[in-house]
This record gives C-alpha cells, structure tokens and sequence, in this order.
C-alpha cells in the first residue's frame, strides 16, 4: 500500500581481529564503522521509509532472543527493524566500539535472518537485506551451511559482504596467502587459515544463491565508502498524467505523461526558529497593512481589496470579480495544432522546467500501436507536433512541442513547452562579424582552434568507441550534497564550525585533471594571442558636487543653498545632453553658458561671445518669448561675472546694448529688463568695477528720462562685430 | 511583436540604456521614453472623407487611444503628451503661446486620457473639439517651442525623445516665410537636445508634399537605405494603430560576469534573459473603503513576550532523521557559496552530445562586455566562430549570482542572422543552455508496446503533411495574459464588457477536420479495431494500468471498533488505509481536522488507546 519499502539488517563484526592492522592502515573496524554510517546518513536524508536494524557481532555482551545454552554468544542486536534516524547515527558515532570477543559470523548471520523472520511479519517489503562487514576471522561451524542457504532462499533474504580485502571469483579456496592488491591495504598480511575457511563457505553460499552475479555482492570496505560518499538523490515517485492526445475532433490516442526531467528542489525548506529556544514557536511572522498617512493607520486584511496598475491608474478587481472574469478552459488537454519542421523550433527557446514523456496509456495495445505511428511519423518527417498543452483546469495552457524520441527498449513523445509572444525579448545585439575592431586575426583563430583541440571532453578510444570524460548528467547536486553534508555535520557534532567541501565534490566541479593539463599550452598561446585588459571601471555619473565641485569653493556664503538647487536642476539638463555641450547653443544659452564658464573648458571672454552672439540672435526675432529667454541670459552673463569677479565684460556690453535699443526698436524687451531690475555691476559687488551702486541702480532709471537717442560708439559697435567674427 | 515597438526603438535608444545600465541598471537611471502627439486642430483635419470615412482628425485619435492604450500595459512609466496647434483657444502652461493647446501635459498615461481621447473622437467629438479648442492661426514654430518647453519642465531623465506631427496641411502657414523660418529654427533646436521628430502626413487630397515644408522639420532617417518619408501615410497610422498587450522589457544584462578560460584569461561577459515566462501582473492591495493603495508591512515577533525578534534574534532549522538541525542564518548563505560568480570553462563536446531532453530552465544569451575588459569581444567571437565551425559546444561551470550553487551550462554557438531588410534576426553569441544533475531525472518505467507497421506509419505521414505549417516563436499569444489586461481595460475604461481574446493557442478542430478529410478515420480503422473507442476508459484495465491516476472512490470499508481497539493496542494502525480511518474517526465520534494519515491515527489513539 505505503510503496515499496525494504528491510536491512546491517550486521557488524565488532570483534578483536577487526582492530588489527598493518602501520599506517585504518583498522578494518573504522572502515567498516565508515560504509554503516555514510549508509546510514543516505538513508537518513533520502528519508526513505526503508527499515533498518543494527546487529554487533563480538560484543563482550550478548543480547538476542536466540541466546539459549551458550548458543549464538556475543552476538548484540543493538537496533531493531526501524527508520533509519539521527538517534541510530549518533549511536554508531558514539557507542560503537572495538570488542575484545570474536563471533561465529554464521550465527550473526542466524540471528540477523531470525530478526528479519519475525519484526517482518505481517508487513510488505519488497526486499530483505543483510548487509555483513566483517574480517570472517572467526571460527565458524559449517554444519548447518545448508539449512542456513534453504532458509534465507525460502523467505527470499539477500546477502552482501563487506570486507576488508577482495576476493576473486577464479580464485580457488584461499590457499596460498600473500596476495597484494594495491588500493586494498587489509590484504597486506594474508589471511589467516579462519579467513580461507570463511571464504570458502561465503563464496559457497553467494553462489548457491544466485549462481551468476553472486560473487559481484561481495565489495570491499574501500569501494564501498567511495560508492556511498554521495548523499542519496532525492526520490521522487513518478507520477502519471493520463490524458488524451487529439488530432482534430475525431482522431485520439489514450496516453499517460511523466515528469522525465525537472530541475529538483531539495524537499524540505528553512523554518525560522528562535535563537534561544530553537523552537519554531515560539517565532511568529507576520503581515499588516496600513495606509499610506502620517499615522500608517492598520487596516485590516478583511478590508483590503486587490487592485491592478493601469497606467498611472489603480484599478480595483476584487478577487471575486478575477476569478469570474477570468481565462477558463476546458481542463486537461494535450491538442496537435498541426505539425512543424523540427528545425523550426529551437533549443534556446525551450520555457519551462521539464520535460515529459507521453507514452501510450498503459495496458492499451492499440493507444499503444496508434502512438507508435505517431512517434515514427514525425521521426522519419523530422517533424514536432505543436500542441495545447494543459496539465489540468485550474492550471494555465500552455503551447509546446513534441518531439519523437525512440529508444532501443521504448518509444515516446518529449514535450517541451515553448514560448508565448509575451515570453520573448527581442533584443538586437551590435554585430561581431562586421565589427573590423572585433574581428579575430587567422593566427587569433589558430590559437582558439588548438585549444578546442585540447579541450575536447569526447574523444573516440583504441576502439573507436566515443568516451565521454564529463558526464554532467551523472553528477549529484553539488547543492544538495553539500547541504547535507553540512546538516549531518551540525547534528552529529554541534557547536563546531561548518566542515570544508569534500575534496571529491570540489574535484567534480573542476576541470577533469587530464584537460587541465592537456590545455596549459594552449592556454598560453591565447594569452599572449589576446590581449585582455580590464577597464578600469568608467566613474559612475558624476555628482553635481564632482562637476561643480570648484564652484563650492567660491568664498561666498549666501549663494551656497539657493545656487545647490539650480545646479541640481543644470545637471540634469547637462546629463541628457550629455557633454554635447560644447559652446553657447540656441536652445539653452543660459545653461550652456553657466555649464562652459564652470567647467572653464573655454576663456571666459570667449563664453562670453558667445553667449552676447547669442543674445543678439535672439533679439533679432522681436518676440516676447525670445525677449525672455534674452533676459535670462543676461541674468546668467550678470551672475557668472560677478561669481568670476569680472565686471567688465558685462557693464560694457550692457551698456552698448542699452545705447543700441532706440536703432533697433528694442524699447519692449528695455521695459522688461528695467522690470527685473538687471542693473549694471557696481563696485560694491565686484572690485574691478568702476560704476558705483548708485550709477549702476540710475543706469535702468535714468534711461527712461533721458529720450535722447545716442548712437551707439563706433568702438563698441566694432568690438561686436569682431566678435562675431572670430566664431 | 509588433512593429510598432520595432519602429520606435532605435539604436541610439539601445546604447543610452545600456550606459544607463553601467551604473546600476536601476530604472530611474536608465531613463524613461517620452512621446509628445503634435495634432494639426485646423479646419482642414475635420473633414470627412468620402464615403463617411472619418476625419483625419478622427484617425489620429484613433492611433493616439491605441499607443496610450497599449503603452500603459507594455511600459506605463513612458512618458507621453498630447498637444494640439491651429487651435483658436489656447492653453498651455504659462499661457505663452497663441493657438497651442496642451491637452495632456507630459507625463504618464492613465485611464483618464484615454477616456478624454475617446470623447475626441466621431461626430460628438468633432463638436467637443470645436467646443474646446476651435481652429484657428498656426503657427508651428510656438507649438515646437511649447513642446520644447514640456521636455524642459520634466525633471525626470528622459532616455528617449521622440515628436510626433500628425498633419494633412504640407504648408502649414500658408507661405508666410518668417513663420517658416521660425518653426526650422525651434525644429533645429529640438533635435539638438535629442527630440527625434516624426512627421504623421495624413491624406490630403491632390497629395502631401513633404519636400515644400517637412523635409527639413523631421529629423534625417536614421539608417541611409531608409528614406523615411517615402512610407505611405496610411501604413504608418496603420502601425501605430496596432495594438499591443505585452509588457515592454528593457535590454539589461541580468548579470556580468567573468567567463575564465584559464588562468588569468577572463573574458568580460554579459548575461541576458532573452525569454522569460511573463506573468499577469502583480496585484496592489487597496482598501477596500477608499480604494487606495496599503502598505504591507512584515515582523517577526516572539510568540510568547510579543517583542519583535531581530534578525539575530533568529535562526533556521531543519527536522531531518527526527532531529531538528539549527542554523546561524549566515551559515544557510554559506552552505550555498561555492565559489564568486563566473563562468568556467571545463571543455567542448560535439554539438550531439547536447541532449534534446536536457531541459530544466530556459536558456539565457551570452555577449562580450567590452566595456568592463578590453579585448573580449575579439576572443569572443573567436570563440562563437570556432565553436560554430567545429560544431561544439562549450562546457562550463556557471554560478550566475552571489551565494548560487553551481550549475552546468552548454554554451551553444549562435551565428548572426539578418533578413532581407538588414534586419537582426538573430543576434550572435552562446545560447547558455541549462544541464540536468543526477538528481533531475525521474527515473520511469516506461511500458512496452508493439510498433506500429509501415502502413500504419505512412498514413500517419499523410496526417502530418496535411496539417503542416510554419511554426513562429512569436504567434502565440498566452490568452490568460491576454485575457487578464482586456479585462483590467474594460474596468479602467468604464466598457461594458472587455474586448474578446483570440485563443490562439486553440486547435482550429473545424479546419483541421476539413484538411484530414477522410484520413482521420483511415488512421483509426489501421490501428484501432472496429469496437475500441479511445474517449471511454477500460475499466477493467485501469486499476492496474496507472497507480498513480487510480483516483477511483474504494468501496468504502468499514472496520468493528474491535478491530480498531485491536489495532491500537498491537500498533499496527497503520495498515488501515485513510479512507478507513476517516470512516473510523466518524464511527468513534472523533472530530479531526487533520487528513494526513498520522493525524488520523493519533486522534484515534487518543480516543481509544485510554
């Protein structure tokens, strides 16, 4: 009912012989302590519902039910059939240790069959296991070889061996000692007459149960732990997804989809506890609303509503109003729209997570034959079906593609969902090829070519078969595994900090050793082929302070605030131009012309040309607005210069162009200038001036009693027009 | 996607955002569009066309109501403004300007407008625009300046600026040449502060010159081989007039990042997601009295004191093996660190090593960063075009972000591809193509059957090439998406009832029934015998067929409360099924809340164990 479950017996030889070992060794003892824990750990953290039991075996103690008149003596059943939990990994680190007894192996193995018979009684396994490490140094009777053979037959128990040396199948009965096998230090000192005895009977009793591949259930310690370094993958039970494949309204086909790929998540998240009591209680999150006021008044989640964005609008759509307004479907749906060319449809643009298998309704031979056709259609086509693909009503349709897939022991369609309109971002990127600068020199390309050349992961072997180094899809979740590893770390030893990486993991996530070295000379040639230089990184836009930053100088203590805000505003204006500004322009004279007298690229004379060029442009127009824009330059001009402490630029050209308003008509544009009170700069203001506050204030008032007309000075006059000359 | 967004996204459009992004990426950085409608309000654009056909007045609402419209679902935080000249009335923000009528300042677009463009519109909205604006002098040269103002008075960074004429008089002030000159000077002024301006020429009868007036108002086509003044006035108003629901994305990089070689040798490259599952947007929480936005605010706080629990007031844990493992939070982060995010290179493989199902994300597209190391883009596209050439792909080890666990990733060679108009279809680079661990494969038992025959095979060839056609990335719109802003434009807008939704991913069952013709039943009568229908389940079959679908109601057992007393007192409760237990709890009188199995035997327990 629960799924498939097993039961194991893991039954350890804890005897004296265990601790012997050569200088330099791990005694037996630790290593095989190391195969049951990371056993156990895997089991721990695939949380399998696989029951597990612990049998010792050379304890000084002796605890198990068949311990009758000095039968099965030292035998300890440490752990009944359970799941496998941190109690019984905690017990393995801490209570298992070397015993100074010896035990008939074949009665621990009695016991551990009698275990299995009895705590397995009345529930379904579909598999019973008992996994033995031991050095088989003990005696042993083999009286009842046979018996013990029927017996674990008839209730169809399976054996393993863990031990600390090989054995090989053409080996005959121990006999001569002395056999080296590098890699398997336990070997180094032969094996005693016990070990030959034993060996004998296990190989016996391997191959009576399964003549073939029995021997191949017999591992050493060391191959065992490298086999069970990684943390178990996370199972997950395929689930299938009966549905309909349709071609138009009168052809379908009964199919059953699988998840065949989907990128895993580790099952279980972080809960939050708190730091003190570690307990989850004891924390509480959680969520209010409140409007957006001075008080952040608390409304309750009751009285909110949910509302979309509509431009700048908000609009509300209960969730009510949604749901009933909403796409629906018809449900669960896996619809051809019609057939494509394969090649139209392209890898990167493959959405979703997964892949599915759609087989042939199980059990229904003409789905089965129908599919079939359908699969080797599009096969010999080179065709997909595009199709409508929705996993259930309350799920969104998606479009896809199905691809045939046919294997050497199965056919399928793989559907992989495609993109919708909104999906896809058309970027354009500059072109690589056209780009002389980018373009790769033949000896650029050369040097690439060599290092493909030495990096190629496939290659074809003395026999022509293809080998690949690298099989990404055979490598554990490094995430997952190191996840554990550091869960395991906390929970067997708390309070320490978290462990390095395993070597083995950080080895599979590099380049396989033979590449590394394969590539360093080629690697050099592209060195010294491509130039790489980093650039130093481009300063961030600069800061109204950096491009200013002389001005903030600028001793005067008034202007500091109100001059902050301007220049805030000038720097956004400068940043959309984005250094175009190069010279006074016609659109933003005043800008422009604050912006070159602060970056002082150009003389202030010369700014100020062009700034009066400017101004005479615009009063050419004879317009109010041009008026306007006329007096805010003059504003700029008058400000700049006394910032600048140069009076002179200024007064003089003012003063020609109030002697040139009655030539030019320009009376209109004087009223507004007398209005914003622009006067000349006065002495007061800047030393080098020679008007007085009071010329300066009488230069507006005094224009407008005086009606005389006087030409403007043939010097002044003159000294405009070189100014417009020299731009 | 439609041309419109293609037609109005330039080049220069790109780079602005892409310095943009060198400084953060962030948006207010990047800049945001700005569109301003320069709409001619004279005389001559109200009138009707023959046959009834509406006004060119009218057709350019028409084309305004659809970029507002479409604009505020694919990038509502673009600026737009709408301005009228050749008015009689005038308004404008100092009121400077005569005959300029600034009906929507500059700023974002609402269902507001949208509405008030709508009252533009047909014969009420001819009398509403005489009403409000009437027709009067023109003077184009105010109406840019006006415009120019609007751009100026924005204090926000414009990335992009763009001027529409919509226009059927090719002279618009009659000869007067001072008026003229005016207008190409404010004209000339725009375009130096980065206003693109277009012109919209409507239909006029006798036809619109643009060489006696425009030419030198719009801004010069940006490309040479385009001339862009040759298009017909209709297909622009046409293009403009498509709508388009899809949230407009902007080119940023999601990372940048070093691809390593080798020692020392780093290439700068840029990640960009190129196609991303789009998603209704998200919703606001309002209040449901006043209909403004709430804030949501989230604390973690002690259960038992009540005071609020700082982040170092809290740890994690995880219950593993019936053991609760804890956690400093900083050890949950560095648990995930392998190593600073990049790129490395393993090796190459050939291009048929990389596995069709190998599929667990979508892919991501890879470009040189010549900005951040010089050089890159030269080894880049070494690499693209010996990649390419060679047909391998290279292997590399990617961790994409701070604190990511590393994943591989296939890079796919992409070369270039422009069409026949010079236009990028495909840009060059790597595909980065995602690659399954061990732990991402299911493992399945799939069920054997017999293979179909040739015969079989070959009318199913018949079927496939019936129904063959050209399958476009881009024609398939996600009707939930499609469905969800018709709806939200419907509410906003005060419809009566939200446009329809073409559902274009629904197979065209009629059609495609026509096409098959006979075939269909040809199939069937090959494979299937003449009594199998495929619609009805077999019964029989099913309980073994799939044991994960079995969702078939058991016959409902009943258990003694013996039995169940029996059952408590041995332990072995949990060999009763849920649906046992559950009739159990009711036949005992114990309320449970609970479904899990456990919950139900604990509440048994509790109840009879005592």
């Amino acid at each position: 009912m629960a799924g498939s479950k097993s039961a194991l017996v893991l039954c350890m030889d804890v005897g004296f012989s265990m601790s012997n070992s050569g200088p330099g060794e791990e005694p037996p003892f630790e290593l095989a302590k190391k195969v049951i824990q990371k056993f156990v750990q895997r089991q721990v953290f695939a949380e399998t519902k696989d029951e597990l039991a612990l049998v010792l075996f050379g304890t000084e103690d002796t605890k198990n039910p068949l311990a009758l008149d000095r039968q099965y003596q030292h035998i300890t059943i440490h752990r009944h059939l359970m799941v496998a939990d941190f109690e019984l990994l905690e017990e393995i680190e801490n209570q298992i240790h070397p015993e100074s007894q010896q035990a008939d192996w074949l009665d621990a193995l009695v016991v551990c069959m009698d275990l299995l018979q009895k705590e397995t009684k009345g529930k379904k396994y579909d598999r019973l296991n008992i996994a033995l490490l031991t050095d088989l140094n003990a005696q042993s009777s083999s009286d009842h070889l046979d018996v013990i053979i029927e017996n674990l037959k008839r209730a169809g128990i399976t054996l393993q061996f863990f031990l600390p040396f090989p054995v090989k199948d053409d080996e005959e009965g121990g006999g001569n000692g002395g056999r080296r096998s590098p890699g398997h230090p336990g070997t180094g000192k032969g094996l005693s007459m016990e070990q030959k005895d034993s060996v004998d009977m296990m190989k016996h009793i391997m191959l009576t149960l399964d003549e073939e591949d029995g021997l191949d259930q017999i591992h050493t310690f060391r191959n065992a732990i490298e086999q069970l370094r990684m943390f178990k993958g996370i199972e997950r039970r395929p689930m299938a997804w009966p549905c309909q494949l349709t071609i138009g309204s009168s052809l379908s086909i009964r199919i059953v989809g699988f998840k065949a790929v989907t990128e895993e998540k580790l099952k279980k998240i972080w809960a939050t506890v708190d730091a003190q009591t570690a307990q989850k209680e004891d924390v509480k999150r959680e969520t209010v609303y409140c409007l957006d006021d001075d008080n952040e008044t608390e409304v309750q989640k009751d009285d909110t509503i949910q509302g979309f964005l509509y431009g700048s609008d908000i609009v509300p759509f209960s969730k009510v109003d949604q749901d009933q307004m909403k796409y629906t479907h018809d449900g669960k749906c896996f619809a051809v729209l019609g057939f494509a060319k394969e090649n139209t449809v392209r890898r990167h643009q493959f959405m979703g997570n997964q892949v599915i298998k759609i087989f042939a309704a199980r059990g229904d031979e003409h789905a089965g034959v129908a599919l079939s056709a359908v699969i080797r259609a599009l096969d010999e086509c080179k065709m997909v079906a595009i199709v409508r693909y929705a996993y259930d009503r309350r799920s969104n349709p998606q479009i896809g593609a199905a691809f045939p897939c046919i294997k050497r022991d199965y056919e399928c369609l793989m559907y992989v969902q495609l993109p919708f309109t909104e999906d896809l971002r058309q970027f354009t990127f500059p072109s690589l090829e056209n780009n002389k600068k980018f373009t790769p020199s033949e000896t650029q390309l050369s040097a690439v070519d060599s290092l493909i050349d030495s990096m190629m992961l496939v290659e074809e072997d003395e026999n022509g078969e293809k080998r690949d180094m690298l099989k990404v899809h055979h490598i554990p979740n490094p995430a997952f595994q190191r996840h554990f590893q550091c869960l395991h770390h906390r929970a067997v030893c708390p309070g320490t900090p978290l462990p390095p990486m395993e070597s083995w993991l950080k080895a599979a996530l590099e380049r396989p050793e033979v590449i590394s070295e394969r590539c360093q000379a080629p690697l050099e040639e592209m060195k010294k082929k491509f130039p790489l230089t980093q650039v130093e990184k481009k300063k961030k836009l600069k800061t109204s302070a950096q491009i200013f930053g002389k001005d903030s100088e600028v001793p005067d203590a008034k202007k500091a605030k109100g001059d902050d805000e301007e220049e805030e505003e000038e720097y956004n204006l400068a940043d959309i131009a984005e250094g175009s500004v190069t010279s006074v322009g016609s659109v933003n004279p005043d800008r422009d012309f604050c912006t070159l007298i602060k970056r002082k690229s150009l003389p202030f004379g010369e700014v100020c040309q062009q700034l009066t060029h400017r101004i005479e442009q615009l009063l050419g127009n004879k317009n109010t607005h041009y008026y306007m824009k006329s007096i805010t330059c003059i504003q700029a001009f008058r400000e700049q210069s006394v910032k600048q402490g140069n009076a002179e630029l200024y007064n003089s050209y003012l003063q020609s162009l109030k002697r040139s308003i009655p030539n030019r008509g320009l009376e209109v544009f004087w009223d507004l200038l007398v209005q914003d009170a622009i006067t000349l700069i006065s002495k007061d203001e800047v030393d080098g001036s020679f008007v007085s506050k009071n010329e300066a204030n009488q230069f507006l008032v005094a224009e407008e009693k005086k009606e005389e007309t006087t030409a403007p000075p043939a010097e002044d006059t003159g000294d405009f027009d070189d100014l417009l000359d020299m731009m | 996607m439609a041309e419109w967004n293609a037609y109005y996204r330039n080049e220069d459009d790109e780079e602005e955002q892409e310095e943009g992004e060198q400084s953060g990426g962030d948006y207010k950085i990047t800049g945001r569009d700005s569109l301003v409608f320069l709409v001619d309000a004279s005389k001559e654009m109200f009138i009707k066309g023959e046959d009834g056909q509406p006004s060119n007045f009218d057709m350019t609402m028409q084309a305004v109501r659809s970029v507002y419209t479409s604009k505020i679902i694919s990038s509502h935080r673009d600026l737009m403004a709408l301005v009228f000249y050749g008015t009689e009335q005038s308004k404008n923000p100092r009121n400077s300007f005569k005959h300029v009528y600034v009906y929507h300042d500059l700023d974002e677009p609402g269902a507001k407008r949208v509405q008030d463009v709508d009252a533009l519109q047909g014969e009420k909205g001819g009398q509403l625009a005489a009403e409000t604006m009437g027709s009067g002098e023109t003077s184009l040269g105010d109406a840019l300046w006006c415009c120019a103002n609007l751009y100026s008075d924005i204090k926000l960074r414009l990335s992009h600026k763009r001027l529409m004429i919509f226009t059927c008089r090719d002279e618009p002030h009659g000869g007067n040449s001072t008026k003229d000159r005016q207008a190409r000077t404010k004209a000339s002024d725009l375009k130096e502060t980065g206003v693109v301006i277009d012109l919209m020429h409507l239909m006029k009868p006798g036809g619109f010159d643009v060489s006696i007036f425009f030419r030198d108002i719009v801004s010069p086509p940006e490309d040479e081989s385009e001339l862009g003044l040759q298009l017909e006035p209709c297909d622009k108003l046409e293009d403009l007039k498509k709508r388009v629901r899809a949230k407009e994305q902007k080119k940023r990089a999601m990372a940048r990042l070093n691809l390593c070689l080798g020692e020392g040798l780093n290439v700068a490259v840029g990640l960009y997601a190129t196609a991303v599952t789009a998603r209704k947007p998200g919703a606001i929480k309002l209040y449901r009295e006043t209909n403004e936005p709430v804030r949501s605010k989230t604390r973690t706080f002690h259960t038992q004191t009540g005071s609020l629990l700082l982040p170092s007031d809290i740890k994690k844990a995880q219950v593993y093996g019936k053991k609760q493992i804890v956690m400093e939070k900083d050890e949950v982060d560095a648990i995930k660190k392998f190593d600073d995010p990049g790129l490395l290179l393993i090796g190459f493989k050939p291009m048929e090593k990389l596995k069709l199902h190998h599929h667990v994300r979508p892919a991501v597209f890879l470009y040189p960063e010549e900005g951040e190391v010089k050089g890159s883009a030269c080894l880049f596209s070494a690499l693209l075009t010996k990649c390419s050439e060679r047909n391998v792909f290279a292997l590399c080890r990617c961790i994409s972000r701070r604190n990511y666990p590393p994943r591989f990733v296939a890079l796919v060679p992409q070369k270039e591809e422009i069409d026949e108009g010079k236009v990028q279809i495909t840009p060059p680079g790597f595909n980065v193509i995602f690659l399954p661990y061990a732990d991402d494969f299911r493992t399945l038992d799939p069920p054997q059957f017999p293979t179909a025959s040739q015969t079989q095979v070959d009318k199913m060839k018949e079927i496939i090439s019936k129904l063959r056609f050209r399958y476009r990335s881009d024609a398939f719109e996600n009707p939930v998406i499609q469905q969800h802003y018709r709806n939200l434009e419907a509410l906003a807008l005060d419809m009566m009832a939200p446009e329809d939704v073409e559902d274009l991913i629904m197979p065209k069952a009629e059609q495609m029934d026509h096409r098959l013709g006979p075939l269909a039943q040809e199939f069937k009568d090959l494979v299937y015998p003449s009594d199998y229908n495929p619609e009805t389940k077999p019964a029989a079959k099913r309980k073994t067929a799939d044991t994960g679908g079995g969702a078939e109601k058991k016959p409902k057992v009943e258990v003694s409360e013996d039995e169940l007393r029996a059952h408590v007192q041995n332990g072995t409760m949990g060999k009763l099924t849920v649906p046992v237990l559950k009739e159990a709890c009711k036949q005992v009188g114990v309320r449970t809340t609970g479904t899990k199995k456990q919950e139900l035997i604990d509440a048994l327990i509790a109840r009879l164990g005592s």
